[in-house]
Formats: C-alpha cells, sequence, structure tokens
C-alpha cells in the first residue's frame, strides 16, 4: 500500500452543474488502494442518484487484495452484483413497472506497472502521454453502434434523436457486459475519468491542457472552471490520477 | 415499542445535505436530499441498497459510540423522496414498523427504533446491521445448484423465519433472494416494507394501500398480485418456492418469466423436479409453485416439514445427501 501511495496522485470532484435539481453522478478517488471511478446515474426522482451512489460505495468498501488481476476480477463481480439489484431484483410499483435505475461506470485499477480501464455507458476515461490525448473507452451509445458496426457516417448519426442513448449500463440489462482495457503505464501518464456533463462542455484542448497541468488536483480545477463557466447543462464529475 | 421525535439539531432550515465529513468517506463524494445526520444521533455512512420505495443505509449510531460501543453501526431504513412527499407517507413507514417489531425470531431482521427527524421530517427505522452475502449472490455463484445438504441448511431457517411471521399475523410481500442474507450467526429475513397484517390484525395501524400502492418484484410476485388481488400467506409461499427451486437448481422455475407470461406459456405443466432436491420434498415444492392461489394446496408449515426431512438411507447418512 505504502508503495502505491507514493506511485499514484489523484484528485476528484463532481458538481451539480447549473440546471439539474441534483446531482446524479458519484465518483470515487482511493489512491492509495489504486482504484478510482465515475458513475453517471439514470432514472426518474432520485434513482439515479441512488444508483451511481451504490456503485461507487460497493466499490470502495470492496476488500480488493491479491493483484491486479484478482482486483479487477473482484471489481467485475462487484458490478455484476450491483447490476442484479438495480435490475431483476429490485422491487417495481404497478404504477411505474418499468422505472429505471441504473448507472454508467468507468472504473480504473492500477498499480506501478499496469492499468485497467473496465466501463459501460458514455462516460469515459482518457490517457495523456508524451503530450497527446488518447481516449481508452468507446462510448456504449446509439451513435458509436450506429458508427461501428452499421458504418453510418458519425455526422449522419449524431443526428439521429436516440443518438445519446445508451447500449450498456449498469442495471439496464439481464447481463451486464463490460468492457476491459489494460495497458502498462509509464511514469508521468495521466489519466481522467469522466461523466458525459464533462468532456461535452470542454473542448479536448482544454482536456489536454489540464492533463498537462503540474498536478491532478490543478488538473481538476482547471477542467471545473472551464464547464461551470458555460451553461453547465449537465451533472459534471472528473477524477484525474498521475502515475 | 420505541419511537421517538427529537429536538432539532440545528435551527430549521439550515442543516443541508452535503458530503459526508471527512473521516467518514472520504473517497465518496455525491449530491444527496438526505440530511448526512439523521436525529444528531445517526451519521449516514453509506447506501447498502436500493428498492422501488425505500433506501437503507448503513449508519453509525453516535451515542453508541460515544459510550464506547466498538461496533456502533446500524442499518438504517427511509422512505424514497417520491414517496417521502406522500402526506402519510411517514405513518406508512410507522406501519413496517409497528408490524415488524412484533416479529422475534433468530432469522428475521432485527428492528430498534422509529424516528422522526425534526429538521428533514424525514421518518426513518434502525435495524440490526447485517453483513455477508444475500441469496442472490449465492444463486449467481452456484448456477449448478446447491446439494441438498447445502440446501437444507438455508431453506429450513428461511421457512422457519417465515413461518413465524405468519404465526403471529405478519405477511412479508416482497420475499425475494436479496431480502435473504446469511450471516455469520445465521441466515435473516429482511425487509417487510411491502408488509401486510393479516386481516383483522392491529386494526387502528394505516395500512399500505395496495390499490394506491402496488409493488413487487416481477420474477417473484404470485400471479394474484400480479392481477391486483390482495397479499395472502400463499402469495409469499409462492415466493419462498421460487427461491427454493431456484437455490436447488441453479436456475428460476420458469425461465425468469413473470407468473403471468410463465402461465400464459403454459410453463407449469413443463416444471420438472431439481435434480439435487429429493424426491419427497417435491410434491409440496411443485404445489407451492401452482400459479394459481386456489391450487397452491400446501403450506410454509408442511414445505417446512419436508425440507427438515433428515436422510436415513446408509448411502445418504455416508454422503450426506440425496439423489
Amino acid at each position: 500500500m505504502e508503495v502505491l501511495q507514493s506511485c499514484w496522485r489523484s484528485a476528484a470532484r463532481t458538481d451539480r452543474g447549473k440546471v439539474r435539481e441534483r446531482n446524479e453522478d458519484s465518483v470515487l478517488d482511493q489512491p492509495e488502494r489504486g482504484v478510482w471511478l465515475v458513475a453517471d446515474g439514470m432514472g426518474g426522482h432520485q434513482n439515479g442518484a441512488l444508483a451511481s451512489r451504490l456503485i461507487v460505495e460497493e466499490i470502495a468498501e470492496l476488500e480488493l487484495g491479491g493483484n491486479l488481476d484478482q482486483q479487477v476480477r473482484r471489481v467485475r463481480q462487484a458490478l455484476h452484483v450491483v447490476n442484479r439489484r438495480l435490475g431483476h431484483e429490485v422491487t417495481v410499483t404497478a404504477d411505474q413497472p418499468d422505472a429505471v435505475m441504473g448507472s454508467t461506470v468507468v472504473a480504473l485499477l492500477g498499480n506501478q506497472e499496469r492499468a485497467v480501464c473496465l466501463w459501460a455507458g458514455d462516460s469515459r476515461c482518457y490517457l495523456w502521454r508524451n503530450q497527446r490525448l488518447y481516449q481508452l473507452s468507446r462510448d456504449h451509445s446509439l451513435m458509436q453502434q450506429l458508427i461501428h458496426e452499421e458504418q453510418v457516417d458519425p455526422l449522419e448519426a449524431a443526428r439521429h434523436p436516440a443518438a445519446n442513448a445508451l447500449t450498456r449500463a449498469v442495471g439496464a440489462h439481464e447481463r451486464l457486459v463490460l468492457d476491459i482495457l489494460e495497458f502498462s503505464v509509464q511514469p508521468g501518464d495521466t489519466l481522467l475519468l469522466c461523466s458525459d456533463g464533462l468532456y461535452q462542455s470542454v473542448s479536448t484542448g482544454i482536456l489536454s491542457h489540464a492533463l498537462g497541468l503540474i498536478s491532478p488536483e490543478a488538473a481538476v480545477e482547471y477542467l471545473f472552471s472551464h464547464a461551470l463557466s458555460g451553461p453547465a447543462r449537465d451533472n459534471i464529475s472528473a477524477v484525474v490520477m498521475r502515475r | 415499542m420505541d419511537s421517538a421525535v427529537d429536538t432539532p439539531a440545528s435551527p430549521a432550515g439550515t442543516q443541508v445535505a452535503g458530503k459526508p465529513a471527512k473521516p467518514t468517506l472520504p473517497a465518496v463524494r455525491q449530491g444527496g436530499e438526505l440530511p448526512t445526520v439523521l436525529s444528531n444521533r445517526y451519521r449516514i455512512e453509506r447506501l447498502l441498497g436500493v428498492g422501488g420505495m425505500g433506501a437503507v443505509y448503513r449508519a453509525r449510531d453516535l451515542l453508541r459510540e460515544q459510550y464506547g460501543d466498538p461496533d456502533p453501526y446500524v442499518a438504517l431504513k427511509t422512505l424514497n423522496e417520491e414517496f417521502a412527499e406522500y402526506p402519510d407517507a411517514n405513518a406508512l413507514l410507522y406501519s413496517e414498523f409497528a408490524l415488524t417489531s412484533r416479529l422475534r425470531h433468530s432469522n428475521v431482521i432485527r428492528f430498534y427504533a422509529f424516528n422522526v427527524d425534526r429538521v428533514s421530517q424525514r421518518a426513518f427505522m434502525t435495524m440490526e446491521m447485517l453483513k455477508g452475502p444475500t441469496l442472490d449472490q449465492l444463486i449467481s455463484e452456484r448456477t449448478e445448484g446447491l446439494n441438498w445438504h447445502e440446501l437444507q441448511q438455508i431453506a429450513v431457517p428461511l421457512l422457519e423465519a417465515l413461518h413465524a411471521s405468519h404465526s403471529v399475523g405478519v405477511l412479508h410481500g416482497d420475499i425475494k433472494p436479496s431480502n435473504v442474507i446469511l450471516t455469520a450467526d445465521g441466515l435473516r429475513l429482511f425487509d417487510y416494507g411491502l408488509g401486510q397484517p393479516v386481516q383483522g390484525l392491529l386494526p387502528g395501524l394505516p395500512r399500505l394501500s395496495r390499490k394506491r400502492i402496488a409493488a413487487w418484484t416481477p420474477r417473484y410476485a404470485a400471479l394474484e398480485l400480479l392481477e391486483g388481488g390482495p397479499l395472502t400467506e400463499a402469495a409469499d409461499l409462492y415466493a419462498v418456492a421460487v427461491i427454493l427451486y431456484e437455490l436447488s437448481s441453479g436456475h428460476h422455475p420458469y425461465s425468469r418469466l413473470t407468473a403471468k407470461q410463465a402461465k400464459c406459456m403454459d410453463q407449469g405443466g413443463t416444471l420438472n423436479k431439481p435434480e439435487n432436491l429429493p424426491s419427497n420434498c417435491w410434491p409440496a415444492l411443485k404445489a407451492a409453485l401452482a400459479f394459481d392461489e386456489e391450487q397452491r394446496n400446501t403450506t410454509v408449515a408442511q414445505l417446512l416439514a419436508c425440507f427438515s426431512f433428515k436422510p436415513t438411507s446408509l448411502l445418504q447418512r455416508l454422503f450426506g445427501h440425496a439423489g
């Protein structure tokens, strides 16, 4: 644990934004364990907020132990449990039999040499390495599905009335399918986990500049000062980690 | 029975929802409507579970902590905001407390107190904090089903808990795998949020009107509930039978369909005995799984008697399981 403490620095923030009545995002920032997460909840009333909170708090107290692969397995198992809790194990009322209670998730687990990103939905993971910005996750949205599986032109796909609809999320389907990306980390690598409220409200130029700043704290502050200077229609969340 | 309306922790309107104090959950942040400390005593620490109507949190009892209790945690239930807005929402939660505080059984969750936070006017109740895997976790991990010995160790206390509830006139109303937990000191049945007293019991208590708020978990709800009928012991019997079948076979008896869908597809006719289940348990379990209430011609007590059966053959004595 001490090794990990010296190995990663991180900072996190979540904000309701200027329009939404409540914050349905939740973030987890545990550099000492090498675990970070952003969840963006969905559903009526407080369902979205509860869903994202349940994910974050399950992972926050999960006994990880073991090596990175075992830790990833534990986190995946925990997310599958939450998927059932929010899905077919949930009590529904007769007037809202199909009420949604779900959440996106993007999580990062890292040690000194390797990191693993896992996600479902449209919350993202970015990597800033050698002055270049890489988007590591691919959104599970209808727009991405149209572009990648049906070869629809990106501009046309973006015009689809349900372009932003999620094709995967925790609690949305009988089986949760998580995408997983493993990569080796280098000193100076900076990673960003964020909800769509953040990346929709700032340009990739702003993202790049933020991740190149001196510390994760400075990066988070820069990102939020830009995101909140706009209309901020959605909740905004970001976690920045540096190796 | 313990109920209390506390004094305000701070002038009305000044206590707001916010981030937990640093030592509590430094890593987790989220916007929320529930106050961080309820009744100046219970500090909300984490969300344990959510349902259609309520949410359960782990809370630290600051009073118990002040007196040096090494384990000052309680489970704390509140109604979801949409229900908290009902004019009689607090009375609804109180009826759950009044109903369940009549239960005394080692396999039923223990309830501590009912309170109303003066500042937020939110009602909540505290219960014993339970740790361990729930049956839905077990079912998803043991897809091949449990052997007879393992099944018996769960079935008997679960049926005893339900039988004890019914014996004092308390119907559960939402029996499902995630409402049964295996703790270090035994199984507990919990969440009586949709519970009802049997007709005639506790006449003065506000009842959850199923006409106004009908709620269920689709795969475990008996047909009559889905069709708007009243909650009876037979509906709890159906739900517990679905769980027992799932535990034994590793899969839902009706392909994860609701009773209504399964009946339409005539799945009752093709129901087979789970391989691991002793033959003497099957007639009662099959009867309990009948779609129509009047066809469910067995009882929790009869099911309990079957599942309490001890194997007697030499083979069974040597290997401890049947089949």
